[in-house]
């Protein structure tokens, strides 16, 4: 019984994605995913923005790494693209994938 | 006032706003929109961040620098030439602290806060890359 409702509540996982600036403009600004638990948050990053090729490449280089200036939150915190690379999503996270700023 | 808005600032009144008992200095940074061969500019801020890295930034520098008051508001939306894009006002009791306190605010802002500018041309548009290009590593406000 336990087990059974663990698994019910990992179906309802959901998470939101938001990209801001040219990522917005490819891949859109505000997502929602519902992705399997324990997967991690790079997968779930290369999931929604390889629905556009162009989208995808200013994010990711050919090896399919974060490229060296993409700057990663999750739940206002930044968090190290090196360390995205394994970190786990959790249900209501809210990650967000941007280029370097250039407010002021 | 900590505030990101679309609407424009009220210089003079946070200058008159921004005085007290023991202040004897303000400075005021207002950057504003060039022209650089552009039409407009669109400002885009993840906002609830954005904001609370403003208030973060402040208080540092409150601290730092003994600052007496602190305003910055960064506006977003579609801005002409000339217009203001960001006006800080920093008061304190002399003007080295008032300048440091001020220069320091603007430098945070440039480093790390996620707001983003976009230049539009009669060709198009191009979005102004930034000054600190290293996605690696946490930041200053993690």
């Amino acid at each position: 019984m336990w087990y059974k409702k663990r698994e019910e509540k990992e179906e309802k996982m959901s998470v939101t994605i938001r990209f801001f600036a040219q990522f917005g403009e490819l891949l859109g600004t505000d997502i929602s995913a519902e992705p399997t638990s324990g997967g991690a948050l790079a997968d779930l990053i290369k999931e929604v923005a390889s629905k556009n090729k162009e989208g995808y490449d200013a994010i990711f280089d050919k090896n399919g790494a974060f490229r060296e200036f993409v700057i990663i939150m999750r739940n206002g915190k930044r968090l190290d693209t090196a360390h995205a690379e394994n970190a786990r999503v959790a249900d209501g996270d809210e990650i967000a994938v941007f280029p370097p700023v250039a407010g002021g | 006032m900590i505030a990101i808005q679309t609407d424009d600032v009220d210089i003079g009144k946070l200058v008159s706003d921004a005085k007290r008992r023991d202040t004897g200095a303000i400075v005021v940074f207002d950057g504003v929109v060039r022209d650089d061969d552009i039409t407009d500019m669109d400002l885009e801020a993840y906002e609830k961040v954005a904001v609370s890295e403003l208030e973060n930034i402040a208080r540092e520098a409150t601290e730092k620098y003994r600052l007496l008051h602190v305003d910055i508001i960064h506006r977003i939306g579609r801005l002409s030439v000339g217009e203001n894009i960001l006006v800080i006002v920093v008061s304190a009791s002399h003007r080295k602290e008032a300048y440091e306190g001020s220069r320091y605010i603007i430098e945070a802002i440039k480093a790390g806060v996620p707001i983003w500018k976009k230049e539009l041309t009669k060709d198009g548009g191009r979005w102004v890359p930034g000054e600190h290009r290293h996605g690696r590593g946490t930041g200053r406000h993690s």
